[in-house]
């Protein structure tokens, strides 16, 4: 056997599939890889059934918000809790109520504002607004309300103490 | 040979149906990943439920498949 025969015998060993039936594929094989699919799905849904869930209401160390005793009413300020990673707003309404949540919308994780004459919260990427009274989805695509930072006033001013989701 | 011919519409349709059905699922999953970001925990388990359904049809028609298959092929045809 030539040098040219044993090579093309090896190679037929490590490729046994002809190359016309390479793409040769049953229905039924085609139907059991759509089912092993199915099975997969609904391992994916039941795992995220039984997975841990967050406490809705998380604890963090207190943080004082500086200047958030000087806001006037119908503006804002941004500040950053429980980490340096995690923008908020603190909202002061016009009934003089304190309001801070999370600066990222639920969306696509834009920045959002506070809209004093419209008095809502708006996300300028996808025209979404959040209710400023509990930061609910009011209109636009968002889904789901920005997770609200629970504040406490002190003696020495106003303090972020957790968030709630 | 009819029933060769009966089984290979027979077949399309089922594959048609069963990927329907995994895209529904696919769709379960996603809704459920939502839910679950939003921590609207009470949408999990009726998606979880209506995913396992969905894969007991699926598995139930392949079964189906499966012996309409062998049958054939103990009859001599060609199989799908």
């Amino acid at each position: 056997m030539s040098d040219d025969s044993k090579a093309a015998t090896r190679w037929r060993e490590d490729f046994p599939v002809r190359w016309d039936a390479d793409h040769y594929l049953t229905r039924r094989e085609l139907t059991k890889f759509l089912t092993l699919g199915s099975g997969i799905l609904t391992c994916a849904t039941v795992a995220l059934a039984i997975a841990p869930r967050d406490s809705p209401n998380t604890q963090y160390p207190a943080l004082l918000i500086p200047s958030a005793t000087r806001l006037l009413p119908g503006t804002s300020l941004l500040f950053r809790y429980p980490t340096d990673q995690d923008p908020c707003i603190l909202i002061k309404t016009g009934r003089g109520e304190l309001k801070a949540y999370s600066q990222v919308c639920t969306h696509l994780s834009c920045a959002v504002r506070f809209d004093a004459e419209g008095n809502t919260i708006a996300c300028p990427c996808h025209r979404g607004f959040f209710a400023v009274e509990d930061g609910r989805p009011t209109g636009g695509p968002p889904t789901r309300s920005l997770p609200r930072v629970s504040l406490e006033t002190r003696a020495d001013g106003v303090y972020a103490i957790g968030m709630e989701f | 040979m009819q029933t060769l011919q009966q089984g290979t519409a027979l077949f399309t349709g089922i594959l048609v149906l069963i990927g329907t059905l995994v895209i529904i699922q696919l769709w379960l999953l996603t809704a459920a990943l939502e839910a679950f970001l939003a921590r609207s925990y009470h949408v999990l388990i009726p998606a979880a439920a209506s995913s396992a359904v969905l894969f007991v049809f699926n598995a139930l028609l392949l079964r189906y498949v499966v012996t309409f298959d062998e049958r054939i092929r103990r009859e001599g045809g060609r199989p799908h």
